[in-house]
């Protein structure tokens, strides 16, 4: 008697719970889809949304700062001090810029989205972005170059730079040879 | 040519060359499913001769249940599938007088008979309502016999693989 | 319909051609149809949009289906057996387009208007089964020979609770001609048999409750032999890769395909001849009429085929032995009530 009311009331489970399935996915089928068309509509990003990263070059002031708080390495920044007789100017945040920045380079292939580097930077000049959409067909174009230098303006500071260092070597072992010869005037006057 | 006598050649010719691969074929599958062609042919020739309830039941038992029955058999045992077949032969002498008998009496039945033209037989009566009537009255003993038989046979067999299984 | 085409063309083979070819229209047209829907609804289901570039709601998507089907290269795997790989997909189109044969399109359109329709479509269908293991052990893949012994066994299995719902509806109709069924059932949605035919007010009462059960068989059987969730275990993803067509490519692919959808309408045609009136119009002499009928059969063959959508993105998959035991412990018993019922009823 048992096995025949387990007998009915499986099939009752059956076809009730297949009729409570399909009041669901009725309900579904009439209700707006939740997905966006996506490449035509865009989600807005949050305001601290962490995208794509972005260097306002004209604010670095070289410090490397960032670079060493990549955990994967991903920033690499290249810097030449400037001469004294240079003026690199000030950063919007009021800093004083003396090195010269001929490369920042941002694998963004390589980076991770953690944000670490924004935080660490004294005068705000990296920060992350809303843009999220950068495929490429070619990797070597994810490695975005922010410096705003011109290879010659390079070569020109660090010639200047190479003069300058020459030119303090020299002074210096001027200084130093002046020095000495001091010393040994000294020494033969005791002497 | 009309088109009926095409129509009976080309199920008599499906008939033909599928059962002669039935018999002639190496492989035991391609013998399997060639029966499909031979079943289907002879129910054809069966609608020209009006008996559509033979027809149908023809599809019916022999495609949709003995020959799933058969294919099933013979993939079920692997060993079926690999083995080419081959049938020898033997007994040649004793076959020969055989089938020289056999067909002596069909071609005497094929010359003997009288043979009615399409418009004589034309009987464009239902048989299924006949077939059904016959088979629940006059026939009725056989009919509900071989029924019985046949759910013995089914038992048995469940009897038998039941208990293979529980050994 | 016959009449007219033969008082044009005469008694010649174009003749038979032409009417043998609306079901091929029809089925093709349906087909892609059914795969927009089908798409279309499984994704709405998921609160998804699905196609929505290829022209508006993406309605040509279809046609591009199906062209890019036609550009892919046609494989044979090197350990198939040739000749019987070739030639399942179309055994399997073949049984199914022969049921469409005696299925009714209207009240003047029929393929073959025999006296045993129902009957020889059952019949007809058993040429899929071997079309399908056919396909499975040509392949010569594990996969593909699982699916085929899962989905014979299947289709087996299923079709005598169709045959047995059939033969309810048969009982109260008197026929086997599923012209005469619908004509019998004309005049009306209360005269369909699903609610118990043109029959007096007792009667009719009585009948109900096996009616329904036996429609409602009819239906879980024709989806179960279609191969369709919640019963496709023979194409089951997860284990058996795409069942007995996972070797097939290219329009050998499609052909199945096709075949598996025009199924789904045989099925649901079937089912709303026998048991909803076919091409009559529900409203009586209202919107009746040989257009309309062709109208009304689709409509009803494509609310099952809808049904058919509905339920596959709704249930999961059966065990193979809850499959057996549905088919054999749960439908078979019920019909056998049904139609000691309906006998009864009938007799008194």
């Amino acid at each position: 008697m048992e096995a025949v009311r387990t007998y009915f009331r499986d099939i009752w489970k059956a076809l009730s719970s297949i009729a409570v399935g399909l009041n669901v996915t009725i309900r579904h089928l009439v209700r707006p889809a939740v997905t966006i068309q996506y490449p035509d509509v865009k989600l807005k990003m949050p305001e601290r949304a962490r995208n794509r990263l972005y260097v306002n070059i004209d604010d670095c002031i070289g410090c490397d700062q960032c670079a060493l708080a990549c955990p994967v390495d991903c920033i690499t920044i290249e810097t030449i001090k400037a001469t004294p007789d240079q003026d690199l100017g000030v950063t919007s945040t009021g800093h004083k810029k003396r090195l010269h920045v001929p490369r920042f380079d941002i694998d963004i292939a390589k980076c991770c989205y953690c944000g670490l580097c924004v935080y660490p930077c004294p005068t705000e000049c990296i920060v992350m972005t809303d843009v999220y959409e950068f495929s490429e067909f070619d990797r070597h174009n994810l490695i975005y170059q922010f410096s705003a230098m011109k290879p010659d303006q390079i070569d020109d500071a660090k010639a200047k730079l190479k003069k300058a260092e020459e030119e303090a070597a020299a002074k210096k072992a001027a200084a130093a040879a002046a020095a000495e010869e001091k010393k040994k005037s000294e020494q033969s006057k005791q002497g | 040519m009309e088109l009926t006598t095409i129509v009976f050649y080309v199920f008599a010719a499906i008939t033909l060359i599928a059962g002669a691969i039935v018999v002639f074929s190496r492989s035991i599958v391609y013998s399997a499913f060639a029966l499909l062609f031979a079943f289907f042919g002879v129910a054809g020739l069966y609608v020209l001769l009006m008996a559509d309830f033979l027809a149908v039941t023809q599809l019916m038992i022999y495609v949709g249940a003995i020959l799933v029955l058969l294919i099933f058999g013979v993939m079920l045992t692997t060993r079926v599938i690999d083995v080419q077949m081959r049938t020898g032969t033997i007994h040649v002498l004793p076959a020969l007088l055989i089938v020289a008998a056999l067909a002596g009496v069909l071609v005497h039945v094929l010359v003997s008979t009288d043979w009615k033209v399409l418009p004589e037989l034309f009987t464009p009566e239902e048989t299924a309502p006949q077939i059904g009537t016959a088979l629940l009255t006059t026939y009725v003993l056989p009919f509900e016999v071989a029924s019985v038989i046949l759910l013995v046979a089914l038992i048995g067999a469940a009897m038998i693989a039941r208990r293979e299984r529980k050994v | 319909m016959e009449e007219l085409l033969q008082s044009i063309i005469g008694e010649s083979w174009i003749l038979y051609v032409l009417l043998a070819a609306p079901p091929l229209v029809f089925i093709l047209v349906y087909a892609l149809v059914t795969v927009w829907t089908e798409m279309k609804v499984s994704a709405h289901m998921q609160d998804r949009l699905a196609y929505m570039y290829t022209g508006p709601h993406g309605i040509l998507q279809p046609v591009a289906d199906i062209l890019k089907l036609l550009q892919k290269e046609d494989t044979v795997p090197a350990a198939a057996d040739k000749p019987l790989f070739i030639m399942a997909p179309y055994l399997v189109f073949i049984g199914t387009y022969a049921g469409f044969a005696a299925l009714p399109f209207s009240s003047a359109y029929i393929g073959s208007d025999i006296n045993l329709g129902a009957f020889y479509i059952i019949a007809v269908s058993s040429i899929v089964v071997v079309g399908l293991l056919m396909a499975g052990w040509a392949s010569n893949n594990k996969w593909s020979i699982f699916g085929a012994m899962r989905s014979a066994a299947q289709i087996v299995s299923y079709e005598i609770p169709t045959a047995l719902a059939l033969l309810v509806a048969v009982m109260i109709t008197g026929s086997l001609n599923l012209q005469d069924v619908i004509r019998f059932q004309e005049g009306g949605i209360l005269n369909w048999v699903v609610f118990g035919g043109p029959l007096p007010v007792v009667q009719k009462l009585l009948l109900l409750p096996f009616t329904v059960t036996a429609f409602l068989i009819m239906f879980i059987a024709g989806v179960a032999e279609v191969n369709r969730t919640p019963f496709d275990l023979p194409e089951a993803e997860s284990e058996l890769v795409q069942g007995y067509n996972t070797e097939y490519s290219g329009m050998k692919f499609a052909i199945f395909y096709l075949a598996e959808y025009a199924n789904m309408y045989l099925v649901s045609g079937v089912a709303a001849c026998l048991f909803l009136g076919g091409w009559s119009s529900p409203f009586g002499d209202f919107m009746s009429g040989p257009l309309w009928g062709v109208f009304w059969i689709v409509a009803k063959g494509y609310f099952f085929v809808f049904l058919q959508i509905w339920i596959r993105w709704t249930l999961p998959r059966l065990r193979v032995d809850q499959l057996m035991y549905t088919s054999w412990k749960v439908l078979i018993p019920f019909l056998f009530v049904c139609l000691f019922g309906v006998g009864l009823i009938l007799v008194l």
